[in-house]
């Protein structure tokens, strides 16, 4: 019944025994014991549970484990070290983008996704790109600003 | 929720693809991104026994131009469209649809043909691949077999593949440098489903003129010959969508056609 | 008096509680891992009222499978008010003979995981009996509707009147208008659910419920109830919550069903809510009807509101704050911040076979707000004035402060007239006025709305106590303990999720006791660990956990000076308590925190023959001078530009100007009014949880409830007023709620504004775009009729 899955999760072999039905986010959560990826609706829409899946953020609730088999996956919990997320954990905390604190694993992989690959992207760019991030504390006011203060930073350090 | 127990295959070729799906019959599914799948199984609302997973077959991931085509393989994302990681024939339409298929991560691991065979009638492909005239090409044990994406999608969720085909990939004419296209979207919120899609694209050089009236909870409706579409004929084609005059469906999709006719005048 | 170094009330301290945050190391219940867990699911009701005739559970599972006849001596929730002619709605844990709304929770599955406990509810046959349901709250009071309780004689809950009389008032009125005004239902819609992870602690012969709750001694009280044990054998603990909202305060059948469960199979237990859970079976808030009129003399002055209210309450009374909590705040708040000589308001909490209601963000303020403010704007339609005209000359002005209302409501300080000249300025009025005259390049129209309120926080025994719900609140306390090493420990019984009292509160303790905030750790959400208090809501944490901690360190620094002035040979009175240290005045002598701390708990022989044998450990008790609450007040401004081809509206600018009296944080005040505001334009534009008319819920995805996004909220821009409240510690005044009050009001004459010329004129939130589009429809019919 169940499936031997072996991955690279935040660059190190990660082997589990899963169900096929078990979804990335409960590998990660219950069998990995990963929480920092965080289930918020489990059809894809709010974007809380936002991984990385061979580089590109990814939902990990409608994803299934087995479908990763392989796979390099990386979580909030892997991007201590990241530059771009270091710079932006800075600018979260600067610009008061977090209050519960729910959101904002998987909105640091989005808004990462962002900085990474749209380093020219304005302001309504920005917030379209966060659509599929649902915050319901801060009104997306400060992750906005602090999402474009990394992109302008980088961009005049380039 | 959670889904329901089903068994999972991952076929390294696309015949045993097919005969698994031969042998599971009903009972079967294909998963290609699964983003669509997802959130079906995770809600319950299909109870496949077996899920045969197609994502990695070499076969459906191929984008080759053909010279006056370009075939999209199955497995091509939303976003390698949206990037241009795959040939456009469409100067410029197919990656400015896929940038406003649901979000970025749904569109990294959602795929063209695992869209089409879902077949939502709010889905993108399945109004623009209708509007486009595109060809689908499917395979299955009786080999390969090719549908005209307008008559492709059959109803809400229904499509013209035999529980044994498989979506191979796209087939699509190219536009020619004097081609005008415009398309329409009516949502709530980017990412979200879309109410109405207006869409247009003339082609004096190939002779095509078409619109379209989609996201109306069926196949697309699609007006062959729209060449010198006014307003009362785009309310004609609304109409014959099956939205009546003085209705709120009627509105959306009238103003969201005649925004796309529109958008071509203007490009 | 001590010195802040920046670090004290008034400071935009980045918050202590980003790092775990930050880093994906939240402790949110759904992260709790205990040896041996079982997962929960529930079966529901699929129908919003039945009767159950049968329950067969599935052969093989019969020892994991358990209904209400298992759950022996279990009780009922009750929270019943004792307000006259209130009508008691106990709610079983598990549903007993009868269903009342859709999502009711009739059986309990358990399994070693959350799928395989759904496989074992999935085999559960249920044979439900449907009886005709209630649905529309407007039917549901009306005689001979279905009742929802058969005991009742019929679906009110609660009738409330307050009633002065008009008649003077309507015979010299140049202006009456009246208006039909509907909120649509909403899901407060937390990202987390709620969760609850139950075990029991054999030694202690405890147990202990982990649950996702802004209330977590309520809880423990309640539990306490229902289970039939006594609360110190319950520990409620509330670890990292994601987002409460209202949503989290409550007692839920499902603790009480997993505390009994752990105690029956002996393993820790875990539910954690779904979305789907959360959308069709959980509680929702904010329904109300209202038929409002109001009067006013020929310039738009008010004269008189007259108004008759309905809440929807749903099937059940919520745990503590009771059925009837909105209606009938309904009928004290609606005057808002206005003076006015008459005041008619009749209210009905209606039952219904829908989820119960809870009091969310704002609770009757955002029904209240939305229904007076279009009215204004209908007066000053009919006065031909500018909006804001009519409520310069009905605000109570600066001078009347502090000023007793009309529903004898305190308003402890403040200009609202003020509030609504900035502004007015601040979105720059007299631009968007020639914009719209010179009108858009695509076609739309623009139109420009405010809405001005004021938010009664942290209200204390006086008023609760006239309720007679279960939660009366009194002082609110706080343990301070300086440890050996000069860290402060503070212990409250309130909760943070996402408020960032982990900041704010240190910024507290520094500013009395000189600490610094790296240096303060607060302990919150865990009975064992804290004082009793009725916990987070009704935006009180600041002004009440706020004067505990601010009281306890008082008590504090007076022992620190007792020592050290013993240590240093000096009066009490000479020290100076900043930075960590405390030092001699008009000296550079000084001894560390963690220096006086030490002789207290490792150097006792050094202490002063009369110290305080409680040590450097105080629990203290705070109320505000007098606790009729804080009233902050805003007013927000926003342009909006509507489609009327799409019936769609955008958001072009939106400026709030608010007074929370001292900001002990502006930048964490900041994110509360952001925050709260973009949950008022959901309600404004798009928030909704419709019923089909045999009472099933259509939005069971965030797909269909529509939530705002990055793209929906625009960068909203803030202006403080800061009059301090006199009646708090710091001047400071409740405002968690407040940036969910105003934006459908707001909103909604924007785009009343917009379409003024068309004779379109909205009335009911949210403003979809199948509503403004029936309602320009509606005005080109109504004039081509006319």
């Amino acid at each position: 019944m169940k499936t031997a899955l072996s991955l690279k999760v935040n660059g190190a072999l990660a082997e589990a025994q899963v169900e096929p039905r078990t979804s990335l986010a409960d590998c990660l959560r219950e069998h990995l014991m990963l929480t920092g990826t965080n289930v918020g609706c489990e059809h894809g829409v709010c974007g809380a549970c936002t991984v990385l899946i061979d580089g590109a953020p990814a939902r990990s609730c409608i994803t299934l484990a087995v479908a990763c088999d392989g796979a390099d996956v990386r979580t909030i919990e892997g991007l201590d070290d990241d530059p771009v997320a270091v710079a932006l954990r800075e600018a979260f905390a600067a610009e008061h983008a977090l209050q519960c604190g729910y959101c904002t694993p998987g909105m640091l992989v989005t808004a990462r996704d962002i900085v990474t690959r749209l380093p020219d992207a304005d302001e309504p760019r920005v917030r379209e790109e966060l659509a599929g991030n649902l915050c319901r504390c801060t009104g997306y006011v400060g992750i906005v600003r602090a999402i474009l203060r990394v992109l302008a930073e980088r961009r005049r350090s380039q | 929720m959670k889904p329901p127990k089903f068994a999972y295959e991952k076929p390294r070729t696309l015949e045993a693809a097919i005969r698994l799906l031969a042998d599971g019959g009903d009972g079967a599914k294909l998963l290609a991104g699964g983003q669509s799948l997802g959130p079906i199984l995770n809600f319950r609302l299909a109870q496949p026994e077996l899920l045969v997973d197609v994502r990695t077959l070499p076969e459906l991931s191929v984008a080759r131009d053909e010279g006056d085509s370009v075939f999209l393989g199955a497995t091509t994302t939303h976003s390698a469209i949206e990037d241009g990681r795959v040939p456009d024939p469409t100067r410029g339409l197919l990656p400015a649809v896929a940038r406003t298929i649901a979000y970025r991560a749904v569109r990294n691991r959602g795929t063209l043909g695992g869209s089409l065979a879902h077949a939502d009638p709010a889905a993108d492909w399945v109004n623009v691949m209708a509007l486009l005239d595109a060809e689908i090409v499917a395979q299955g044990p009786r080999g390969e077999r090719r549908v005209r994406a307008s008559e492709f999608v059959r109803g809400p969720l229904t499509t013209a593949l035999a529980v044994d085909e498989i979506v191979l990939g796209v087939r699509i004419r190219k536009l020619s440098a004097r081609a005008r296209w415009g398309h329409y979207k009516f949502n709530r919120k980017p990412g979200e489903f879309a109410e109405a899609i207006g869409g247009f694209v003339h082609d004096p050089e190939r002779g095509v003129a078409r619109a379209l009236v989609g996201a109306i909870g069926d196949a697309p409706h699609v007006v062959a010959d729209a060449s010198g579409l006014d307003e009362p004929r785009m309310r004609a084609a609304v109409s014959s969508a099956g939205f009546g005059p003085d209705t709120y469906e009627h509105q959306i999709h009238f103003v969201a056609l005649k925004r796309a006719v529109a958008r071509a005048a203007a490009a | 008096m001590t010195q802040s170094a920046g670090k004290g009330v008034g400071a935009r301290l980045r918050r202590k509680e980003d790092e775990r945050f930050l880093r994906g190391r939240g402790e949110y219940v759904g992260n709790l891992r205990m040896v041996g867990m079982l997962d929960v699911a529930f079966v529901r009701s699929s129908v919003a009222h039945a009767r159950i005739c049968a329950v067969r559970k599935p052969a093989g599972h019969e020892a994991a499978v358990f209904t209400i006849d298992d759950l022996a001596g279990v009780r009922p929730i009750v929270a019943n008010s004792a307000l006259k002619g209130f009508k008691s709605a106990p709610q079983h844990v598990l549903a007993k003979d009868k269903v009342r709304q859709v999502g009711e929770a009739i059986v309990m599955c358990v399994a070693p995981t959350r799928a395989e406990a759904e496989d074992i509810a999935a085999q559960v046959e249920l044979d439900l009996e449907e009886l005709p349901a209630v649905v529309d709250m407007v039917a549901a009071i009306k005689p001979g509707a279905p009742r929802v309780h058969d005991e009742w004689l019929d679906n009110v809950v609660l009738e409330t009147l307050v009633d002065d009389n008009l008649s003077g008032i309507r015979a010299r009125a140049a202006i009456k208008v009246q208006r039909r005004i509907r909120t649509a239902r909403q899901c407060m819609s937390p990202i987390e659910g709620r969760g609850v992870v139950a075990h029991y602690d054999r030694r202690l012969n405890q147990l202990t419920v982990h649950s996702a709750a802004q209330m977590p001694h309520i809880n423990r009280a309640g539990l306490s109830e229902c289970l039939g044990i006594d609360q110190g054998r319950i520990r409620v603990v509330a670890p990292d919550v994601g987002g409460g909202f209202g949503y989290k305060g409550i007692l839920l059948p499902e603790e009480v069903c997993l505390g009994w469960l752990t105690m029956k199979v002996g393993r820790p237990v875990r539910w954690l809510e779904d979305r789907f859970e959360q959308l069709t079976a959980n509680a929702n808030c904010r329904e109300h009807y209202y038929d409002i009129t109001g009067y006013a003399d020929a310039d738009g002055r008010l004269l008189a509101i007259d108004c008759e209210a309905i809440v929807d309450s749903g099937a059940y009374s919520s745990y503590p704050f009771s059925a009837c909590l909105e209606a009938a705040q309904v009928g004290s708040i609606l005057p808002g911040p206005y003076r006015m000589d008459g005041y008619r308001c009749r209210t009905w909490s209606a039952a219904t076979n829908k989820a119960p209601i809870l009091p969310y963000r704002g609770v009757a303020r955002t029904g209240v707000c939305f229904a007076l403010e279009l009215v204004l704007d209908a007066i000053a339609r009919e006065a031909r004035k500018e909006p804001y005209e009519v409520r310069l000359a009905s605000l109570v002005p600066p001078e009347a402060m502090p000023f007793v209302n009309i529903t004898k409501k305190y308003f402890d300080s403040g200009d609202y007239p003020e509030a609504l000249r900035r502004a007015v300025k601040a979105l720059d009025l007299p631009k968007w006025r020639a914009r719209q005259r010179r009108g858009e390049p695509d076609g739309r129209r623009v139109g420009v709305g405010l809405a001005i309120f004021c938010e009664q926080a942290a209200h204390g025994t006086s008023v609760y106590h006239g309720w007679g719900i279960p939660m009366v609140p009194g002082h609110e306390q706080c343990t301070a303990r300086l440890s050996p090493d000069g860290v402060l420990e503070l212990r409250i019984g309130a909760h943070s999720h996402g408020q960032g009292l982990e900041t704010t509160l240190a910024q507290v303790a520094h500013e009395i006791l000189g600490v610094d905030p790296d240096n303060v750790r607060l302990v919150h959400g865990d009975t064992a660990l804290t004082p009793y208090s009725t916990g987070t809501w009704g935006s009180r944490c600041m002004v009440m956990s706020g004067g505990a901690v601010a009281t306890a360190c008082k008590e504090i620094e007076k022992r620190v000076r007792a020592i050290a002035g013993k240590l240093m040979e000096v009066a009490g009175d000479d020290l100076v308590l900043e930075a960590g240290r405390v030092r001699v005045g008009g000296t550079d002598r000084s001894m560390s925190l963690a220096e006086v701390a030490h002789v207290w708990y490792r150097a006792p022989q050094l202490l002063p023959a009369d110290v305080d044998p409680a040590g450097l450990e105080a629990t203290a008790g705070y109320k505000t001078k007098q606790d009729t609450g804080t009233f902050s007040y805003a007013c927000h401004a926003c342009a909006v530009a509507v489609d009327t081809e799409l019936g769609t509206v955008e958001i072009l600018d939106y400026v709030v100007v608010e007074d929370g009296g001292t900001l002990v944080n502006p930048m964490i005040v900041d994110g509360q009014v952001f925050g709260g505001a973009a949950q008022g334009i959901g309600t404004a534009l798009y928030e909704e949880m419709p019923f089909d008319a045999q009472g099933q819920p259509l939005a069971s995805t965030l797909a269909d409830y529509m939530l705002p996004g990055a793209t929906e909220v625009p960068a909203i821009r803030i202006e403080h007023m800061e009059t301090p409240s006199p009646l708090s510690y710091f001047g400071q005044k409740g405002i968690g709620e407040g940036g969910a009050i105003a934006p459908p009001a707001a909103i909604a004459n924007a785009v009343n504004d917009a379409l003024a010329d068309l004779g379109v004129e909205v009335l009911e939130s949210p403003i979809t775009p199948r509503r403004l589009l029936a309602a320009v429809a509606a005005a080109r019919a109504g004039r081509g009729a006319a």
